[in-house]
């Protein structure tokens, strides 16, 4: 009997051995590996999802997550003569008085955001191989769509810069790090918009459609300075497309996907993964900083003078410092004397989309191309567009001329805190006078170099000499 | 596998060195102490192995059977037990030596033990004679200042908070520096410290160096703590009490006391006069001191109650524990329950079984909040309204404040002092009470742990045994946290209800054959094993929000669910292992050790690694020409080199921990058009050929005993060289990801480490014996590839940096040197607020270009102490003890960011004039310069013991075998250098490796006062 005893033994290792040859390969049970992913459409889809997943941005206040467009507004709004902080602090205080430093976290944030949603473009490019003839043209007109949107932004935010336009690895540092001329990158930008506009359609407001890729593209035109005229029968064909101006301008903001919004990005309330944070931080001690994006008083004339009825939509007092000023579109926790109701239980994770492209951008855009980097025009298409984007705000009287001044003012207080003004002051070539000024009057360093922003200096140091700094930096 | 024919050849080789003759015939000898040459009578005399013995008789004379290969075995009270071996001698005489400087004694060393003076590598032991007298929650915390090359540091000061244990430095730079722990032969995490009684614990071995620690292969490379648990002992079944109870009171800090009276008598001085906003927080009346509210104090207790005992072939061993602390901070609550069972047992002469078990509870209530914010509050705040505070609100902005609610500093804002409609402000901040932060929330950690193994011993073959052991840990842990209404400045729409449960299972199982023998005076002991161990870890936690009050405190009265996880992961190891250990006539000494580990982690061509070590040892005192010397008691010389690794990760996610060879897509979910969509994001950049963080290190030592071992030290040298690490590397965003791992660069920690103790004094009314430790090691990093050089933050508000340098310690304080201050004229209010400093200060341009960028910053300071040392000494007089341990550390800084918060170093009040302030090009934030670059050396008095151990005779009258009662200190003196202005140098922010030595505000070291009474019947 007591042979056995070394054989009992034995059975408790047996308990584990028996586990065979993939005792050391467990498969990942919270996850699934790539490897074998994105073989079929609907898994194809999953990954487009997924590039608007990267534009929607992570709802937390931690730098290390991609915030994505949530934080957009400090690059655009708070470096326009439109909003600054609340009270000075930290390095978001750098955007308003033009002292943003390579290192700054906001800068490098975004960067790494736009990268991911261009990488995430490029996985939905790379695995169209798998996909079914009658999709894969819409997956591929779908994903250059958003990496020309997310180049776009880049370019006019950062100047030159890396331009990937497939899969890369971490050992390529080559691409990486090389800074391509502005111009290719507007090379890439038109021929994906130009794909997109040829391979969507209108079916989605927060996806890609035909009508965002043509304002898009409209607008690139517009900022390129070069093709006014295709601009305009872009612009037409949307205007053409059944959008409307929605009759009351606070509808626009608190009604989601309303008909007046060409592209915009989903949020779902009150949910972490699919909420935003982006105006609960513009207000009082609500969101996780002490307030951003606040009002300035430069804005506050501008819309006071011209906003119409925008103006009490668009703006509005604080109320625990009555001093300062808050913006009062997306609001999120509601406004009583507004009418506006609360969008989410917790203001953190407010539901509002965010709109990128809306009609009276359309209409605004259209004025502009007629323009055609003239100074002024009365032509009628004109002022119909621009009549039609005033009217709604209850200013009736007729115009029968446009400057480009008057189209820049009109722009300003139509989209207003949309993050607009900064690329709008840069497009229409004011923004060295109009920033100088206003930095002189408010005792900020405003110099001709903070229009680009510096690229993010942790770029440059892990391009160990490959990459150069924006003159400034 | 042909483990049969391998282990018959085994056997059939050393069975050649059994075919000598056997043959008895007598020895005889005198046993003397070795102390004072006196002969012992009544000391046992046994053969090894048999049940013949005898005892020497009054002369310390005996005489005794033996065959040429036979041992002898001399043991008695109060001395140390030797093992000799005949070797054809007609004569042995024994000098014993004192137990408690026994150098025979066992040291664990990992699948087995060694004699202490057969080591070869450097393995330093620590035996639990009172270290259950101290008064510290978790055995760690205990371990402070005890072992040479251990450095224990209380990072974090709150209850039940885990120490931070580095042996030799910090080698890792994502993966884990932590030593492995090891509990009674299962490997179980770090976090399993916190639920382990002291009173059950017999033993700390730690191994230290790479070729001690590579039984342990991949997991070694950051040494090794052994622990062993108490185990029965034959004879009648003893009860043992062990209890104590203690008073904890926080160090605080000078610096951080500000003063309404003091400033405003700065301000008088300085100006002439009182400032509208000076006079009414005078008029306010309230001047306190926050780290008084905040550092509350508490008790410590502790009971613990054990039976141990057993027959010949079965010993057992029940314990039960019990502890609670209160912690030195507000809130902060630790308790623990115990129990252990232990029992082995022999089946027969050949045959072996037994198995532990111990189930733990802790329940530890955290602080939740940050001291730095709090003790940034002015001294004017009162935490409640009374009677008066509440006249100074402003009703018209806050009608609804009440008498006994929290004040809020925005409540004193607006006040008419003068009666002439001028409003002043003194607020800083829209923060609620910072009291309410933390009482108002209630954040809890539950860990039920059960703990266990089964193991059988069977004998195949004349001490070839084969034994197989079967362990398994369980973990259950439930986090909740509630967030009051009243702990934010947003009241109800704040409250919340966090709640998580996570579950670990570890089961292992390894089956090793040992095999020792001696052969004349050849000692051989070899070991061969195999190994397999699983970890299944899932969870799930839920966040509720939306609660309008504190009364009903679950997810179901929530309102919004969101941050709704849950995750499954595994993780498999296998390993191979052997190791031959070699003395020869005491002199000699040899290890060898192999170690194979495969792990899941890995991709399939680097699932394996591959962990070789070689020592050994020559002891000169052994040789002839010095073994009369009655001087030199041993003179050991060790050389050890060995291989160890590192498989840890920590790149913030799980599952890319566990996966990282795969590329791995993760669920998420976009908003399209009104409704949730699916969405499957890339999680990672997979890295296939992913493997093995590697150290190698050497190591020469040298063991001494001088004059009968009344002095015996240690002195060691060693040489870690940590490469291939595991890193989680910053990559070009454009790859669409911020982080990569990879196996890159290489750290070398070198240091020497010193051991000495001596008996002083050693007569049997007084006794005096002195332990000195000291361990100086030095970090440097020596390749960091393409990351060599990198500027690292970890906050972007207040952004400091850290650079990353080789050829410096793997990180680095950096930026530019203070020149001076601010003059005070310049500051735009410079007594608001109380306690407030400059912002700014002027630096330095090193580099005398006329302008200060970036080419003026400059390292700073290394966060690494180069010298830790401590000194215990232990007397011993008629029935009375006492023993005191001085600890010190030196050379390491913090860079402590609570000065930024405490002294409102970025409040607007402290700023500098523009029109009038001077060469403000030279001007730039503390934050960025070497101003709050601190040294955080320090002397510590870190336990004192005084005991009094009544009579036999005395307590035999009531029943008891023995009986102790102690007062024991901790921390009794603390001292800092002059710089620091925390309250604990210790405590750093638990951030990656390459940002090291970030203080904010932290926890504070405390000292405690404890009474304990030990009881044995």
């Amino acid at each position: 009997m007591k042979k056995i005893y070394p054989f009992i033994l034995l059975i408790f290792t047996g308990l584990l051995m028996s586990c065979g040859d993939d005792f050391l390969e467990p498969l990942p049970e919270s996850a699934v590996s790539s490897e074998s992913y994105f073989s079929n459409d609907d898994e194809i889809e999953s990954g487009v999802i997924g590039m608007y997943d990267a534009i929607q941005g992570i709802n937390s206040n931690n730098l290390t997550d991609n915030f994505s467009i949530q934080r957009e507004y400090y690059l655009t709004e708070m470096r326009s003569d439109n909003t600054r902080t609340k009270s000075s602090e930290g390095e978001a205080a750098q955007f308003e008085s033009y002292t943003v430093t390579a290192s700054n976290g906001i800068v490098s944030n975004y960067y790494i955001s736009f990268y991911e949603i261009i990488y995430r473009a490029n996985l939905v490019l790379s695995s169209l191989d798998a996909a079914s003839p009658e999709k894969a043209a819409s997956f591929e007109a779908e994903a250059k769509f958003v990496r020309a949107y997310a180049y776009f932004n880049l370019v006019r935010l950062y100047g030159d810069i890396p331009l990937i336009d497939r899969l890369i690895g971490p050992l390529e540092r080559e691409i990486s790090y090389t800074r391509v001329a502005t111009s290719e990158v507007y090379n890439l930008i038109v021929s994906d918009l130009q794909t997109a506009v040829s391979g969507l359609d209108n079916t989605y407001k927060n996806r890609a459609s035909r009508a965002a890729a043509q304002t898009l593209l409209a607008k690139v035109y517009l900022t390129q300075g070069t093709n006014y005229a295709e601009a305009q029968t872009l612009l037409e064909s949307v205007i053409g497309s059944g959008f409307s101006l929605e009759p009351n301008f606070k509808d626009v903001f608190y009604t989601e996907n309303n008909n007046e919004v060409i592209f915009a990005i989903g949020y779902t309330s009150d949910l972490t993964s699919d909420s935003q944070n982006i105006s609960a931080e513009w207000l009082n001690s609500v969101g996780r900083t002490s307030g951003v994006n606040y009002v300035t008083a430069d804005a506050r004339e501008a819309l006071d003078n011209l906003g119409g009825s925008r103006t009490p939509y668009s703006y509005r007092q604080d109320a625990a410092q009555p001093t300062q000023y808050q913006v009062a579109k997306y609001i999120p926790n509601g406004d009583t004397n507004l009418g506006i109701a609360p969008t989410a239980s917790n203001p953190e994770l407010a539901g509002n989309d965010w709109i990128i492209l809306r009609f009276a951008d359309v209409l605004l855009m259209h004025v502009e191309a007629i323009l055609a980097g003239g100074q002024q025009t009365s032509a009628t298409a004109a002022i119909n567009s621009f009549q039609r984007v005033r009217n709604r705000a209850g200013l009736t009287t007729p115009v029968t001329s446009i400057t480009k001044e008057d189209l820049l003012a009109e722009r300003r207080v139509e989209l207003a805190f949309e993050n607009h003004r900064f690329f709008d002051l840069v497009r229409f070539g004011a923004a060295q006078q109009v920033l100088s000024a206003f930095s002189d009057a408010n005792g900020y360093s405003f110099n001709a170099t903070d229009l680009l922003l510096p690229i993010p200096q942790r770029e440059i140091n892990l391009s160990n000499g490959l990459m150069s700094q924006n003159p400034g930096y | 596998m042909n483990v049969k024919t391998i282990t018959t050849a085994f056997i059939m080789f050393l069975c050649q060195f059994a075919l000598i003759a056997q043959e008895n015939y007598m020895v005889r000898g005198t046993v003397t102490a070795a102390s004072d040459n006196s002969p012992v009578p009544g000391v046992n005399v046994l053969v090894f192995g048999t049940t013949s013995g005898v005892v020497t008789d009054f002369d310390g004379n005996y005489e005794i059977s033996v065959s040429d290969d036979s041992q002898l075995v001399f043991s008695y009270v109060g001395f140390a037990t030797q093992t000799l071996s005949v070797d054809g001698r007609k004569e042995i005489n024994v000098a014993l030596a004192d137990d408690a400087q026994n150098l025979d004694e066992v040291v664990v060393v990992g699948y087995g033990t060694r004699k202490k003076s057969h080591l070869t590598g450097a393995v330093s032991s620590v035996v639990n004679e009172d270290l259950d007298q101290l008064p510290v929650s978790r055995v760690d915390d205990a371990l402070v200042g005890q072992i040479s090359g251990v450095n224990v540091q209380a990072t974090q000061g709150e209850a039940g908070s885990a120490p931070t244990i580095r042996i030799r430095g910090t080698g890792s730079l994502t993966g884990s520096s932590d030593p492995l722990i090891v509990v009674d032969g299962l490997v179980v995490d770090n976090d399993f410290l916190g639920s382990l009684d002291m009173s059950e614990v017999a033993s700390f071995d730690v191994l230290k160096d790479a070729a001690s620690a590579a039984i342990y292969g991949s997991r070694g490379g950051n040494g090794v703590i052994l622990i062993t648990t108490k185990q029965g002992k034959e004879g009648k079944t003893v009860f043992s009490y062990q209890g104590y109870t203690g008073f904890k009171e926080a160090r605080q800090s000078d610096s951080y006391y500000f003063s309404v009276a003091k400033t405003a008598a700065a301000e008088l001085a300085a100006t002439g006069s009182l400032s509208p906003r000076t006079q009414y927080i005078q008029q306010i009346g309230i001047d306190q001191d926050w780290q008084d509210i905040i550092f509350d104090g508490g008790m410590i207790e502790n009971h613990s109650l054990s039976a141990r005992g057993g027959n010949e072939n079965t010993k057992y061993s029940i314990s039960l524990g019990y502890l609670h602390d209160e912690g030195v901070l507000l809130t902060d609550d630790y308790k623990r329950y115990n129990l252990r069972l232990k029992l082995d047992s022999d089946v027969s002469d050949k045959f072996k079984i037994g198995g532990n078990l111990a189930p733990s509870y802790t329940n530890t209530r955290r602080f939740d909040g940050s001291t730095h914010d709090i003790l940034r509050q002015p001294p004017w705040l009162p935490v409640y309204h009374d009677a008066n505070t509440i006249q100074y609100v402003d009703r018209s902005v806050y009608p609804d404040v009440q008498i006994g609610d929290y004040a809020v500093q925005r409540h004193f804002d607006n006040y008419d002092l003068f009666g002439d409609g001028t409003l002043i402000d003194i607020s800083d901040t829209s923060n609620t009470n910072p009291a309410a932060k933390v009482i108002e929330r209630d954040r809890n950690d539950y860990k039920f742990k059960l703990n266990g193994n089964f193991y059988g011993e069977y004998e195949l073959y004349d001490n070839l045994k084969l034994r197989s052991t079967l362990s398994g840990d369980y973990q259950s842990t439930k986090r909740d946290r509630w967030q009051g209404v009243l702990s934010s400045r947003n009241g109800a729409a704040d409250a919340s209800y966090e709640v998580s449960n996570e579950t670990q299972i570890h089961i292992a199982s390894e089956t090793f054959l040992t095999y020792n023998k001696n052969f004349g005076e050849h000692e051989f002991d070899a070991l061969a094993g195999i190994s397999f161990e699983k970890w299944d870890y899932s969870g799930e936690s839920s966040l509720g929000t939306g609660y309008t009050s504190d009364l009903i405190r679950t997810l179901t009265a929530a309102t919004v669910l969101t941050n709704i996880d849950s995750y499954k992961f595994a993780e498999r190891f296998q390993s191979y292992f052997a190791r031959i250990n070699y003395a020869y006539a005491d002199k000699y000494l040899a290890s060898v050790s192999y170690r194979r580990d495969g792990s899941s982690v890995f991709g399939s061509d680097n699932k394996y690694g591959d962990f070789p070590a070689v020592s050994v040892g020559w002891d000169i005192a052994q040789e002839d020409f010095l073994k009369e010397s009655n001087t030199l008691s041993s003179l050991k010389f060790r050389f050890s080199y060995g291989f160890t690794g590192n498989k840890d990760l920590d790149t913030g996610s799980d599952i890319i921990d566990l996966y990282p060879s795969l590329p791995l897509l993760g669920p998420s979910s976009a908003t399209i058009d009104g409704s949730l969509q699916s969405a499957y994001i890339a999680l990672n950049i997979a890295n296939p050929d992913l493997q093995w963080e590697r150290s190698r290190e050497y190591n020469p030592g040298l063991d001494f005993g001088i004059l009968n071992n009344r002095i015996t030290g240690s002195v060691d040298y060693y040489k870690r060289t940590s490469d291939q690490l595991l890193l989680f590397n910053p990559v070009s965003s454009t790859t669409g990801f911020r982080n990569a791992l990879v196996n890159i660069g290489e750290v070398v920690n070198s240091g020497v480490e010193f051991e000495l103790r001596t008996r002083n004094v050693s007569t049997p009314n007084f006794q005096w014996s002195t332990t000195i430790l000291a361990s100086m090691n030095d970090n440097e990093l020596t390749d960091f590839a393409d990351s060599n050089g990198q500027i690292q933050i970890t906050d972007d508000k207040r952004a400091a940096e850290w650079i990353n340098l080789q050829g410096q310690p793997i990180s680095s304080f950096y930026g530019w040197v203070v020149d001076e201050e601010i003059a005070l004229e310049n500051l735009q209010q410079p007594y608001f607020p109380i306690g407030g400093e400059a912002q700014d200060v002027y630096v330095k341009d090193l580099n005398g270009d006329g302008l200060i960028d970036d080419d003026d910053k400059t390292i700073l300071g290394s966060p690494y102490p180069d010298l830790v040392w401590s000194i215990s000494n232990d007397f011993k007089i008629g029935n009375v003890d006492i023993s005191f341990l001085f600890q010190g550390s030196h050379g390491a800084e913090v860079r402590n960011m609570g000065d930024q918060y405490i002294f409102n170093h970025f409040n607007s009040g402290q700023d500098f004039n523009v029109q009038t302030t001077p060469n403000q090009g030279f001007i730039k934030e503390k934050i960025f310069t070497n101003s709050i670059v601190q040294d955080a050396s320090y002397v510590a008095l870190r336990n004192v013991n005084i005991g009094y151990n009544f009579p036999k005779t005395l307590t035999s009258k009531i029943g008891l075998t023995g009986m102790r009662v102690y007062a024991a200190g901790q921390n009794l003196m603390y001292l800092t250098a002059d710089d620091y202005t925390g309250f604990n140098p210790e405590s750093i922010d638990d951030t990656s490796p390459t940002t090291y030595g970030y203080q904010r505000g932290g926890s504070p070291i405390f000292r405690t006062i404890s009474f304990g009474i030990n009881a044995d019947f």
